[in-house]
């Protein structure tokens, strides 16, 4: 990815209610052009940390800069940012082309270059035609789209989306992932957007911020992130991880020597200890699908080890199973794509399990 | 989240640097500024109107009564003769018991009445039915108390129905100026005070909860006693106090269906303030009688307190 | 129905509630001048004496200048009060809602007298501009209690919204709050109205030799002949009164419709 500029910077961001520390020294950079998450648990400060931004809410000391601009003084109404609310908020009492045109009041274009505008931004979410329709007669994915509309037609610097799919069902949501996706790139607006759901910021986002407690824990692109996550609370957030204890013996230029729980001695990069590690004490993390059941006549292309099903849940594409691998005191999870004409295995099947350490990430 | 996202303050912690300009800017955006502001019109009317006044008449219940003034000076002469009058004494037992009948008639007649609304009304018809049970109280107060005296009345109606079907032949003498007839018009006056609180609390109850006594093993009568009962007495407690409190200072069923023989509290306070305009006198009284309903409300309260544990 | 019973109770209870109210009538147009069974003859006189009352004219004049200035007085105060305690936290607001919301519970004898004693040690002359100060304090806490539902169902994003797309925090309030909070303002004010017109002891204490509505009535009730005529006169109010109400209840639940709530039902 090319450096873009950056477009909000955070600068030791703190907000306290009352005694309470919502946010923790914030610092990061936000670049222009970028779809970027905040994601964590309820109660992280995600939604803080985005209405702070919004000049929703103030904050107790610190910096936010919005395209190089200090922000302390400058109102919600006068910043360069809209916000797509988690209840999308559209005014009820309006009609569809009144709640997209909402924020033209005070536009000095004539009335109709202002339709035109409309008419464009609700051709651009995919609702034309649909203007004259009352606000309270719209389905939820309908409502999204006007609240879509209602923001970019204002041509911001940053769209702020909170949780904007949480409302709704599984298959609407992932078809509206795809099209703010879509949309994003069609604009180049920098999207910032706040959710909970780790599927939805990885499928989504250039850059993820994963916040835990009013602190950001990692900020990386969504395969760095999944692949090397930095602390076992951040890999446990995204994802399924296995964790074994291990005990790190030696390092040497680059390289890190491991005793990984059962598994035996491994070497594995220093890259594969995002969250630096220096001797002692440690544990080992690998995903379910970077590990592989053996079936006949397969053998491993690095390491093998074998083991005992203990546990089989079936997903229909995909098939877990939690394997007890000899020498290891805890089950693992491995996850295998169902193929055809390969059978799901029985608790109790003894099995050959391959793995390779260079899918290991040693945390501390 | 949003819980924590919404309540704004900006609360500045001690010894953190400042970002956000000054001490009047902080104060004039802090949500407690706002919420003063915007409260205070309101809140001086009540407390010009209302606090002011009532300590006033505290105040003068402690003066001196001259003849058509007031005599600064404290005593506590009107309260003593206030105690020891039989008139006082009879008169605001006879409030409490009238009250306490009336509350008791009041909300033993509605708890069916909501729960029927709550339980057995379809959700979509449940407005109506509350419409309907509300329309009678906003209709003139006075006409409606005069009309029970028709009703009940030596010539009213019941007398000159039943005498037209030959049922009696003397018009029936019990059923008007006394105690029965002023506690019949009240817990008529105060039936949708009763009937919405409890129709409110029943309202708020889980239906799966009773699903759940049923199934644990109880009749309907039993889950009724053990789970809908409790649950709804929040709605009880305040129906009582609703109906109690101001039935206890009414003046008109007093007047027009006791025939001003049985008077309450409230026509011995008009009758000391304005016909004797003793205000001293009728001040201690009016105060001696809020502070017996304040500690009547309070020692009902701390006997159901069991039940509104854990209400917000 | 699963409760026989208990519907015919419902039934029966409805009846004793709505048993004075469906007399009236039946005195307002019955052709004698004591209220009592067997009836007389269909007559419309009651209805003409009213008009012909001067005394009453001027009862209902100043119950309607009370009643009109009470019932925006307190629609406007309310207004502040239920925006402050929906929207926003500040230390004692439990203690300061309570004062405003206490003429609720608290015995109308009590705010009548007590307001008199003030307004005399004062040397203010009783008017109907006395009657307005205390109906104003009894009208709020039903204002109040009116425009909180209705505040509190305006979803706070709404104005935030607004407030995002470039509107300052009054034109908010204006182009947002206020129209989706009409229909409880409405009601407030038809309720409040409906409260005045009704009251009696403050009018009673307060309005000097100024006669109200209720007042008037009441002292209309000590001469029977006159009775017949009150009938009349409450028909008429019992109508005004249910067509009032019918209209601020129309309004309440459309404005529950209009932020997409859902009826909780009634008005208290």
């Amino acid at each position: 990815m090319t450096t873009r500029p950056p477009m909000i910077e955070f600068q030791d961001v703190h907000k306290y209610y009352g005694d309470y520390h919502a946010l923790r020294g914030i610092t990061a950079t936000i670049r222009a052009g970028e779809f970027f998450s905040l994601l964590g648990p309820s109660g992280c400060g995600k939604t803080t940390l985005l209405r702070t931004i919004a000049g929703f809410e103030g904050i107790s000391s610190g910096a936010v800069m919005i395209d190089g601009k200090h922000m302390a003084h400058v109102p919600a109404n006068k910043r360069p940012t809209n916000m797509v609310f988690q209840s999308y908020a559209i005014f009820p009492h309006l009609s569809v082309a009144e709640n997209v045109g909402f924020g033209l009041r005070r536009d000095p274009r004539s009335a109709a270059e202002k339709i035109r505008a409309v008419d464009e931004a609700l051709e651009m979410v995919g609702l034309k035609g649909y203007g004259n329709r009352a606000a309270h007669a719209l389905s939820g994915g309908q409502r999204q789209r006007v609240a879509l509309a209602r923001a970019l037609i204002l041509k911001p610097k940053v769209l702020l989306l909170d949780e904007p799919l949480s409302a709704l069902d599984k298959k609407m949501r992932e078809q509206m992932q795809v099209e703010l996706i879509k949309l994003q790139r069609q604009v180049g607006i920098t999207f910032v957007l706040v959710t909970h759901d780790q599927e939805e910021a990885l499928v989504m986002s250039d850059r993820i911020a994963v916040m835990f407690e009013g602190e950001i824990a990692q900020l990386d692109d969504p395969e760095t992130l999944y692949r090397r996550p930095n602390s076992r609370r951040v890999a446990d957030f995204i994802g399924v991880m296995n964790f074994l204890p291990a005990k790190v013996t030696g390092e040497s230029n680059g390289h890190i020597s491991i005793e990984a729980g059962g598994l035996g001695q491994v070497d594995i990069e220093a890259a594969q200890a995002p969250g630096k590690i220096s001797g002692g004490e440690a544990w080992v993390g690998f995903r379910p699908e970077t590990l592989t059941i053996l079936y006949e006549g397969q053998t491993a292309m690095d390491r093998e080890t074998p083991g005992t099903v203990e546990e089989v849940v079936y997903y229909g594409d995909m098939t877990y199973y939690d394997v007890r691998l000899d020498g290891v005191d805890r089950p693992v999870r491995i996850s295998m794509r169902n193929v055809f004409g390969r059978p799901v295995l029985d608790i109790g099947t003894r099995t050959r399990v391959a793995w390779s350490p260079g899918a290991l990430v040693l945390f501390r | 989240m949003p819980l924590c996202a919404f309540r704004a303050r900006t609360v500045t912690k001690k010894g953190e640097p400042m970002a956000l300009g000054s001490r009047w800017d902080r104060l004039t955006r802090s949500e407690a500024f706002n919420g003063y502001v915007l409260v205070s019109p309101t809140a001086i009317y009540a407390i010009l109107m209302l606090a002011a006044p009532l300590a006033t008449i505290v105040a003068y219940s402690f003066f001196k009564d001259g003849y058509l003034t007031i005599i600064r000076e404290f005593t506590l002469e009107n309260y003593i003769t206030t105690w020891t009058d039989p008139v006082f004494r009879a008169v605001m037992l006879r409030s409490l018991m009238v009250s306490a009948m009336v509350t008791a008639a009041t909300v033993l007649l509605a708890f069916p009445i909501a729960y029927y609304v709550s339980f057995h009304v379809p959700a979509s018809r449940k407005a109506r039915w509350l419409f309907l049970i509300t329309i009678p109280f906003w209709t003139s107060y006075l006409i409606r108390v005069f009309l029970w005296k028709v009703i009940l009345g030596y010539n009213g109606v019941i007398n000159s129905g039943l005498m037209n079907l030959g049922l009696i032949d003397e018009p029936l003498t019990f059923i008007l100026y006394n105690v029965n007839s002023i506690v019949l018009t009240l817990a008529h006056a105060y039936a949708p005070f009763a009937i919405l609180p409890i129709f409110v609390a029943l309202e708020k109850i889980d239906r799966a909860l009773l699903e759940a006594g049923q199934d644990l093993g109880e009749s309907r009568l039993m889950t009724f006693w053990r789970v809908t009962l409790p649950l709804a007495m929040p709605g009880v407690v305040a129906a009582v106090l609703i109906v109690f409190i101001p039935t206890i200072g009414d003046y008109v069923t007093p007047q027009l269906i006791g025939g001003g023989k049985i008077p309450m509290v409230a026509n011995l306070i008009q009758a000391r303030m304005l016909d004797l305009d003793n205000k001293p006198m009728g001040s201690a009284i009016a105060v001696s009688a809020m502070a017996i309903v304040t500690l009547v409300s309070l020692i009902f309260l701390f006997m159901n307190r069991r039940f509104l544990r854990g209400q917000r | 129905m699963k409760f026989p019973a208990l519907r015919a109770y419902a039934l029966f209870y409805l009846l004793f509630l709505y048993a004075p109210i469906l007399l009236l009538p039946i005195f307002a147009f019955n052709d004698g001048t004591i209220i009592a069974f067997p009836l007389k003859d269909f007559t419309t006189k009651w209805f003409e004496q009213m008009f012909t009352t001067p005394a009453l004219a001027q009862a209902v004049k100043n119950s309607l200048i009370i009643a009109v200035s009470s019932s925006i007085l307190a629609t406007t105060l309310g207004i502040f009060a239920a925006r402050a305690s929906t929207r926003f936290a500040f230390p004692g607001k439990a203690g300061i809602v309570g004062l405003i919301m206490l003429p609720l519970v608290l015995p109308e004898i009590i705010v009548a007298v007590s307001l008199l004693v003030v307004l005399l040690g004062l040397g203010i002359k009783l008017t109907t501009f006395t009657v307005i100060l205390g109906h104003v304090l009894i009208c709020t806490p039903y204002a109040i209690a009116i425009l909180n539902t209705a505040f509190s169902s305006l979803d706070r994003s709404l104005e935030e919204a607004a407030y995002d797309l470039g509107e300052t925090k009054w034109s908010t309030f204006r182009l947002i709050t206020l129209p989706l909070v009409m229909p409880g303002i409405i009601s407030s004010v038809l309720i409040s109205f409906t409260i005045s017109l009704d009251e009696f002891i403050i009018a009673f204490f307060l309005a000097g030799s100024e006669p109200t509505l209720p007042t008037y009535i009441f002292s209309q009730l000590r001469f029977p002949k006159q009775i017949p005529m009150i009938m009349a006169l409450g028909t008429v109010l019992v109508l005004m009164s249910v067509i009032l109400l019918t209209i601020a209840e129309y309004f309440r639940r459309r404005g529950i419709a209009k932020t997409g709530g859902t009826d909780t039902g009634g008005f208290l």
